[in-house]
């Protein structure tokens, strides 16, 4: 499943929005999602996606862009689970023996 | 002053959830005490309580549910109860000059809970977000007022056991004064918790379980009483100038006509028999009354060795001699002690046991005890002997006395 659909069935589900409503230029405020419910939302996907979702993910104002946020914060957190080798490990390889 | 009608009641209650079903089972003596079921019961020495058979997803959507402790939903529901059954539609003028006022003695304790489980227990940071508001001791009353686009006061008292009376002679003064129109005027308690429960059971106050009955447990007055149960629930009534519900042709349950309220100022839990005895006093002052004219009284009656003895020699303090002749009511053996919410129900209670004109009983009362030597109506109601005028006791932790004068609709 995809973040958008993730999230949307999320808002389906504990928010009783329609799946319909949930366009990439929908504003959170017109979906009834306020401050409040963004802390709660915020607090729901750390939780699914195992994510750390910073504070400014608050003042998000479209679905589009808290999918958009969310998946940045994946692609960067998947970045870091898999890092390159870093210089100090290429130096103790074998090859490199002093 | 103008004199003031309770016009409508909401019951969310161990006794049931209309004031028929709860002045039934207190008149029949049922008891709603009974075994607890919740996770860690058998953490607990006293494993009863008087419990409501709630569930907030028949009452609210889930975004609202979510941000609602147990003790907002019973408030709430019992608010609309209240309102419905007052058959009240209010203008924009008088939603401006009405006013919300709720006794709660632990708030949102099973929320609170619940985080400190999360920090503590599983020693997790992850508090959810909407802990505050389900914790805050305002939320009941402030979520009343939202649902029904009240705008006047709306406050909330906490003086422990004596909060919902506090909290009804607090709006009748400002309804009597002509301050406010309309008034909804309570308690709601949901101390159910694991970290309440064990914190009460610390102080030694509860009772030990009858091993017969555990939901006679409760025996107020009674010598082999052993202390008082824990109960949760909501009471609201909805308050009128007397005029006002008469010339809407309003259904009037009765009438406040007087409040007390004094403080022992000398020990934190110890009950002074001065003390309550000055509050009855100020009552009857306030209604103008003489000891003469009250017909019953609703006891703080909470089945601890120390209240119960107390509160008998504060009633024979003022009435004197005719203190033998008033039959006196102890509900708390059957609804348990509500608490922040316990006068609320207590005066439910007495306006419909003055409408039917019932003393209801004190069950589970079956050993004189020589310093509880007044008549408390033991075991079986008493048709035709609630009389007229009625005073409501609420004695609490802290020392906060408060007494409702009430009067019988006809009268």
């Amino acid at each position: 499943m995809t973040t958008v659909d993730r999230i949307r069935a999320m808002l389906v589900k504990d928010y009783k929005l329609d799946a319909n409503q949930l366009t990439a230029d929908a504003r959170l405020e017109d979906l009834g999602i306020d401050s409040l419910g963004m802390a709660e939302l915020v607090f729901n996907i750390e939780d699914a996606f195992g994510l750390n979702v910073p504070d400014v993910a608050v003042t998000l104002t479209t679905f589009g862009e808290v999918v958009a946020f969310i998946d940045d914060l994946i692609v960067a957190r998947d970045r870091a689970a898999t890092p390159a080798v870093p210089p100090a490990m290429q130096a103790l390889s074998p090859g490199h023996a002093p | 002053m103008r004199r003031v009608a309770v016009t409508g009641i909401g019951v969310v209650s161990p006794l049931g959830h209309s004031p028929q079903d709860v002045f039934e089972a207190a008149r029949l003596g049922r008891s709603g005490i009974r075994r607890l079921d919740i996770p860690s019961v058998h953490r607990l020495a006293t494993p009863i309580a008087a419990t409501v058979q709630f569930d907030g997803a028949e009452h609210f959507e889930p975004p609202q549910q979510r941000m609602l402790d147990r003790v907002s939903q019973f408030a709430v529901v019992a608010a609309r109860r209240a309102i419905a059954d007052a058959q009240c539609e209010l203008t924009d003028t008088e939603r401006a000059r009405t006013g919300v006022f709720l006794g709660t003695g632990m708030g949102g304790t099973l929320s609170m809970d619940d985080g400190y489980q999360t920090l503590y227990g599983q020693q997790s940071d992850r508090i959810k977000p909407m802990l505050i508001l389900q914790g805050m001791h305002n939320a009941p009353a402030a979520w009343i007022a939202i649902e029904h686009q009240l705008s006047g006061p709306t406050l909330t008292y906490s003086t422990a056991c004596s909060s919902s009376s506090v909290a009804i002679g607090e709006a009748w003064l400002r309804v009597a004064c002509g301050a406010l129109d309309v008034a909804i005027a309570g308690g709601a308690e949901a101390p159910l918790s694991l970290g309440s429960l064990k914190a009460w059971e610390a102080m030694h106050t509860l009772a030990s379980v009858d091993v017969v009955d555990p939901a006679a447990s409760c025996k107020p007055f009674s010598k082999n009483r052993s202390g008082m149960v824990l109960g949760e629930g909501a009471a609201l009534v909805v308050l009128e100038p007397w005029d006002r519900a008469q010339a809407r042709g309003a259904p009037i349950y009765g009438e406040i006509i007087g409040y007390g309220l004094t403080t022992d100022a000398g020990h934190i839990t110890r009950p002074s028999g001065e003390g309550q005895a000055a509050a009855i006093r100020s009552a009857l002052t306030s209604a103008g009354l003489s000891v003469q004219e009250v017909d019953s009284i609703n006891a703080h009656g909470t089945g601890t060795h120390a209240n119960d003895s107390v509160e008998t020699a504060a009633i024979r303090l003022v009435f004197g001699e005719r203190a033998d002749h008033i039959p006196i009511s102890a509900t708390k053996a059957v609804h348990g002690h509500l608490l922040g919410a316990a006068g609320a129900l207590e005066c439910v209670l007495s306006l419909l046991a003055l409408r039917h004109n019932v003393a209801l009983p004190t069950m589970h009362l079956n050993e004189p005890d020589p310093q509880c030597d007044l008549d408390y109506v033991a075991n079986v109601a008493r048709p035709g002997a609630a009389g007229q005028t009625l005073m409501s006791h609420s004695f609490a932790f802290g020392g906060t006395n408060a007494v409702l004068a009430l009067r019988a609709a006809g009268s």
